[in-house]
């Protein structure tokens, strides 16, 4: 295998009879930021931890940094890892948080202190230092965690919803802030969300998944403009895709900001709901293919009864049956 | 304050200080049943054992209660079988709170690990904690009967001599210190196993990836954790075992030669058998004195290893 960064060869998990992950491959290259993306139960997280040795795999293989770990213990991992609750160790004050582990791996004493303050500094973490977790904010706590992953100078740095349990405004702040820390580095970085904002806004990459299965694995843009079936067009963008009620087994999609009002052709509809959004306004439009959602400028007054049609090139055909895109 | 707060909010609360006095009252009024019934189950007899502690209350007096000045004190301490059952009763309390509690977090490890059949096993580890004292401890005073336990059965079978274990002080108090641990054991693991669950499963796995060994995991991280529940059984153990009293009395009666005597059945003793009801109040009082000591000790001791953690 290529020496640098991760890579997943077919990994499968199985528990029971339940397939949990099935052939996963992808490979994230060093200084390169993936996101896993998808609803809860569909193996993002259980793909994590399988990296992190923490869940073990039914068959596959892992590489990190050209090292074959599949069956490596995960103290032997050399993984930093943020934990979705940040799992601070509420007993100990941020330092010991931070000291704890270097202490486990015998780093000496000058060396722990050295590299310690560097990563207070880093995360502006220095007045904190004494505090214990649960006097913490919540956007200080995942600092910290963050600081923990990246203190042992990790091969690669996972983590799990690590935004989840901030408000709306602190996550918008933190998310160029987190991309200035964690990509770009010597190491790979996994990011596990169920939130597309988040990684859009983070990620190189990102790798739709649901049951199990990697759906689509591209950037956000070839997600977003190409996506390969009804559930990752579904998945990516808000408000969400328009799907058309099926003909002759196929159905059409239509994102809202790619419809427009014509005076002639098109489709006939009727106005059933504005949503004011500030700079855009969605329109629920009624029609006898289904019901359309339109987004607009805000200042437009739309007439109870209008035609629509949609920008041509941008509409997208799948498979009634099979979700499968039809180019 | 919660409760005061609650109120205030309430439209005929016209002011601060009437909302005040009327949240403190009621407040009074939703506690009082449960005062009265600490006042009667707990301060009227403290209350009642004190005055009777300052009376000759005998046989000889004709089980009249005569006050006479502390004399019951005086002789409390200087009487050398008291002493000598707070020393007895001290040590069966540190040994057998010491094991169930070494034994206890063993058995709470155990009972946390994932497997098959954990719930029977937690099941089947519960039960010498449900059974009546009374009855195992006939239980044991049967296992080491001379001759005709099953110890001693097999010792005979093997060609050795049977042991007098109950009429030898020294093994009598080991075994009276192994039906103690036997029986309380579980309640100890109950209480940490609860402490184990709840420490959340994601700081064990972030110290697996820190390369801790279970050793390492359990010392830095499960240990400290648990100091409050260890604290909490170390409390109640001591308490209990301090206060041993039917266990032994069914077991050995406080033989051979008063070695195994505790307190509770020196002062049963001194009301039932002896029928000095001032006496036996003093010594009662005297041994809820050293518990109140005891108790403050075991506090002390637990706040200190939290501020040390602390520090850390």
């Amino acid at each position: 295998m290529s020496s640098g960064g991760l890579q997943l060869e077919n990994i499968s998990r199985r528990l029971g009879a339940r397939s949990l992950l099935h052939e996963i491959s992808l490979e994230v290259p060093a200084g390169e930021c993936l996101a896993l993306l998808g609803p809860s139960g569909c193996g993002k997280t259980t793909t994590l931890r399988v990296v992190a040795g923490l869940d073990p795999v039914s068959s596959g293989r892992i590489w990190l940094q050209g090292r074959d770990i599949t069956r490596l213990d995960p103290g032997r991992r050399q993984v930093g890892m943020v934990f979705q609750s940040y799992a601070l160790y509420p007993h100990l004050s941020v330092e010991g948080n931070l000291e704890l582990g270097l202490e486990i791996r015998r780093v000496t004493a000058a060396e722990r202190h050295r590299r310690i303050s560097t990563i207070l500094e880093l995360l502006q973490l220095v007045e904190l230092r004494h505090r214990r977790p649960a006097q913490l904010s919540g956007g200080q706590r995942q600092r910290v965690a963050l600081a923990r992953a990246l203190l042992r100078q990790p091969d690669i740095v996972l983590l799990d919803e690590p935004m989840s349990n901030l408000d709306a405004q602190l996550r918008d702040n933190l998310r160029p802030e987190l991309r200035r820390l964690l990509c770009g580095g010597r190491h790979p970085v996994l990011y596990v969300t169920h939130d597309q904002q988040e990684a859009m806004g983070i990620a190189d990459r990102i790798a739709v998944m649901s049951n199990g299965f990697i759906q689509q694995l591209g950037t956000a843009r070839d997600l977003y403009d190409q996506p390969v079936n009804r559930f990752v067009a579904e998945f990516l963008g808000r408000p969400a895709i328009n799907l058309l009620l099926p003909q002759q087994g196929h159905q059409l999609g239509l994102r809202p900001e790619h419809i427009r009002s014509v005076n002639t052709g098109g489709l006939e509809a009727k106005l059933t709901g504005r949503e004011w959004l500030g700079n855009q306004q969605l329109l629920n439009l009624e029609t006898k293919r289904g019901q359309l959602k339109m987004l607009t400028s805000a200042d437009w007054t739309p007439p109870t009864e209008l035609r629509v049609s949609w920008d041509q090139g941008r509409e997208l055909w799948f498979e009634e049956q099979s979700g499968e895109r039809v180019k | 304050m919660n409760f005061i707060s609650h109120f205030q909010g309430q439209p005929f609360a016209t002011n601060k200080v009437e909302s005040y006095s009327r949240g403190k009252s009621l407040s009074l009024l939703l506690l009082a049943p449960a005062l009265a019934l600490l006042a009667i189950v707990f301060v009227w007899p403290l209350l009642r054992y004190g005055w009777l502690s300052f009376h000759a209350d005998s046989v000889i007096t004709g089980l009249v209660a005569i006050p006479n000045g502390g004399a019951n004190w005086i002789r409390l301490l200087s009487d050398g079988r008291f002493w000598q059952d707070a020393l007895q009763t001290l040590r069966f309390a540190g040994v057998s709170v010491g094991l169930e509690l070494v034994l206890g977090l063993a058995l709470a490890l155990a009972l946390h690990q994932r497997g098959p059949g954990r719930g029977v096993l937690r099941v089947l580890c519960l039960l010498p904690w449900a059974l009546p004292t009374t009855v195992m401890a006939l239980g044991w005073r049967w296992i080491f009967n001379d001759p005709h336990g099953p110890i001693n059965a097999l010792l005979l079978q093997l060609g050795l001599p049977s042991q007098g274990f109950l009429s030898t002080p020294s093994t009598t108090w080991l075994v009276s210190v192994l039906a103690d641990v036997w029986k309380t054991t579980p309640f100890v693991a109950l209480l940490l196993l609860a402490g184990l669950q709840s420490i959340p499963t994601d700081l064990e796995e972030a110290m697996r990836l820190e390369g801790a060994s279970p050793w390492q995991r359990l010392r830095r991280l499960t240990l400290p954790l648990l100091i409050p529940y260890l604290g909490l059984c170390c409390l109640f153990r001591v308490a209990q075992a301090m206060g041993v009293f039917d266990l032994i009395q069914v077991l050995t009666d406080g033989g051979p030669a008063g070695s195994t005597e505790s307190l509770a059945l020196y002062a049963y003793l001194n009301a039932m058998r002896f029928l000095d009801f001032g006496y036996s109040a003093s010594v009662m009082l005297g041994m809820f004195l050293l518990l109140l000591v005891l108790s403050a000790l075991v506090l002390v001791v637990q706040r200190r290893f939290q501020q040390q953690q602390e520090l850390t």
